[in-house]
């Protein structure tokens, strides 16, 4: 027969301390933990015991320290161009404000950032209409491309499916051509940024201190061949098309609608469409971006 | 009478798969005699860490550890996560799965640490029940390891090794025996770890773990992040005696070095294995270790650190 209490409501209390962000004293004050266990510095000892050379509160503090050390030192892992960015001291206090909010309730580390862009989105400060992006910006637009680039590293993909080929599209009669619609990648992406931040991503991995670059709308595809993540520019022309062949058009329809999204400035779109179409798509192909097509 | 083992084979030295290492492994398809993956980042991955595991899985045995069975927990038990062990265990032919005797989390949050548990009646009441529940959905028996653990609680009614035999005697359970994780513990809670050693049942031990730790100076840290200490190695020395010779693998999580370095590492046991036992480790030598040698960085966290980064052109 137990005197000591019951294993959930210890449980219930030792989370409580150990993950409170001001320390284990602060902890076991909380009114989470009080609420479990009405413990103080004074009695802690009646129920966690000392060492011979730690006190009851030190020997907690190991798993208090751990707690968000561990957190943190994961999402830098996923994040390392905004830790970067931020720097360590910033990126950690942004880490310890987001682990707070979230707390993990996944077995698996790969969940753990699942909330983060959109509480870094959340965290920005307001921002008047029409504003060109900002330091915050950036600092958006890094986090959700390292977000996607861990979903499509460890997502579904073709490397295991053969995808159609260069072959496979000039075996098409030209007049079906305007009829196709594509299958793509299961790990293919399209994603509008503000900043160049690919590039930036890229100068921080090869570790060349790149400068934080002015805003530049930035189109992208990003997918996954041979297991590594690609990440490949495009024009908006490029991108419009892109986008309507994925939202399930036709190639003809998707020419016409991505012609129309072009603004006036833009208006040479046609030229650069119809002179450099075929070599797209060859590219595209190449790229493994199109599991399949069917013809109308 | 219990076989050996509980009937596993002895897969001899192995070494912890790290991501850090996969390009090595492929390249040059090291002779190590086996290799134990961390279950967690394998049972959802559709990418890189699942073909390289697929590819290791046809040349070399595997063994499943887990970090997040969480068996000690007050929570339910996930069966989603058991039904993906389950999964994962068929695909690579798992030798066995195993995980820790703890808890990682309560009320639905994972704090991804290996906490312990009240050594108790009643938490090893209820700890016995969800072994059976999880043999029963695993249909096979679950092994669990002895973790570092930092506290004690006033509660507690045993010592950790009769917990864990009684625990291992009424589920039919086997022991990962984690001598550097009984060396931590011994250091932080000043019982003689040679009397761990000798107290554990022998026969349910199927595996052995091997690591480094850091000193803090007045306790001990599992960070997994250097060389085996000598007074590990006598553990293990007494653990091979005493089991007739288990499956051993070292872990090496922080620091990473090149893969030759950890394997160069684990191949140390088998001098160990062929050394006469010609001393002990006592609590009064763990003391005078920590006393001795105060390297402690500030940043040292306690395994189970995993999370596998993306790998980008």
């Amino acid at each position: 027969m137990s005197t000591g209490h019951e294993l959930n409501v210890v449980q219930r209390w030792m989370q409580a301390v150990i993950t409170n962000p001001e320390g284990i004293v602060d902890g076991v004050a909380s009114e989470a933990a009080q609420q479990e266990i009405a413990l103080d510095p004074a009695t802690i000892e009646s129920f966690i015991l000392p060492s011979k050379r730690c006190s009851s509160i030190e020997r907690l503090s190991v798993y208090g320290n751990a707690y968000f050390a561990r957190l943190i030192e994961c999402l830098a892992g996923e994040f390392p161009t905004l830790e970067y960015a931020l720097g360590e001291e910033l990126f950690g206090d942004f880490a310890l404000t987001y682990l707070q909010d979230y707390p993990s309730t996944s077995y698996t580390l790969g969940n753990l950032a699942n909330h983060f862009v959109d509480f870094l989105v959340n965290s920005r400060p307001q921002q008047e209409e029409g504003e060109e992006p900002q330091w915050p910006d950036f600092l958006i637009d890094l986090s959700r491309i390292e977000s996607i680039y861990s979903v499509v590293f460890d997502g579904p993909g073709e490397e295991k499916v053969e995808l159609i080929s260069a072959a496979d599209l000039q075996q098409i009669p030209a007049e079906k051509w305007g009829g196709i619609r594509f299958n793509f990648s299961d790990s293919f992406r399209l994603e509008v940024f503000d900043f160049p931040v690919h590039e930036y991503v890229t100068a921080v991995r090869k570790e060349e201190s790149p400068e934080v670059p002015s805003p530049q709308k930035t189109w992208l595809a990003i997918s996954r061949r041979d297991f590594i993540v690609r990440r490949q520019s495009l024009s908006q022309l490029q991108f419009n098309l892109l986008k309507a062949l994925l939202e399930g058009a036709t190639l003809s329809e998707s020419i016409e609608q991505s012609l129309n999204e072009l603004t006036h400035e833009e208006a040479a779109g046609f030229d650069e469409l119809a002179a450099n179409l075929q070599d797209w798509f060859a590219n595209w192909t190449a790229a493994g971006w199109f599991r399949s097509l069917n013809c109308d | 009478m219990v076989t050996p083992r509980l009937g596993h084979d002895n897969l001899g030295l192995g070494v912890g798969l790290r991501s850090t290492h996969y390009p090595y492994i492929l390249d040059n398809e090291p002779d190590v005699d086996w290799f134990e993956i961390i279950s967690e980042n394998y049972m959802d991955s559709q990418g890189r860490p699942r073909y390289v595991l697929e590819q290791i899985v046809e040349r070399y045995p595997i063994v499943m550890h887990g970090v997040s069975m969480s068996i000690g927990s007050s929570d339910p038990l996930d069966f989603d996560y058991l039904d993906k062990l389950k999964a994962l265990a068929e695909v690579v032919d798992a030798r066995w799965v195993s995980d820790h005797l703890c808890w990682t989390g309560v009320a639905g949050r994972n704090t991804h640490d290996l906490l312990p548990v009240p050594l108790d009646e009643p938490t090893l009441e209820h700890v016995i029940e969800r072994i059976h529940i999880v043999q029963d959905v695993l249909q096979r028996r679950l092994i669990l390891e002895n973790p570092s653990t930092y506290i004690t609680f006033a509660q507690s009614t045993m010592p950790e090794w009769e917990f864990l035999t009684r625990m291992a005697e009424e589920t039919d359970c086997g022991l990962l025996l984690d001598v550097n994780n009984v060396y931590v513990s011994s250091v932080n809670h000043d019982f003689d770890p040679v009397e761990y050693v000798e107290s554990v049942p022998h026969e349910r031990i199927v595996q052995c773990h091997l690591a480094g730790h850091t000193n803090m100076g007045t306790y001990c840290i599992d960070t997994h992040d250097g060389k085996v200490i000598d007074p590990v190695w006598e553990l293990y020395r007494l653990t091979h005696k005493r089991t007739g010779g288990i499956s051993t693998l070292l872990e090496w999580d922080a620091n990473i070095p090149p893969f030759q370095e950890v394997h160069a590492e684990v191949l140390k046991a088998k001098q160990h294995m062929s050394d006469q036992l010609t001393s002990t480790t006592t609590s009064e030598d763990a003391s005078s270790i920590v006393s001795e040698k105060d390297d402690a960085p500030s940043h040292a966290i306690p395994q189970p650190v995993v999370f596998v980064g993306a790998e980008v052109e």
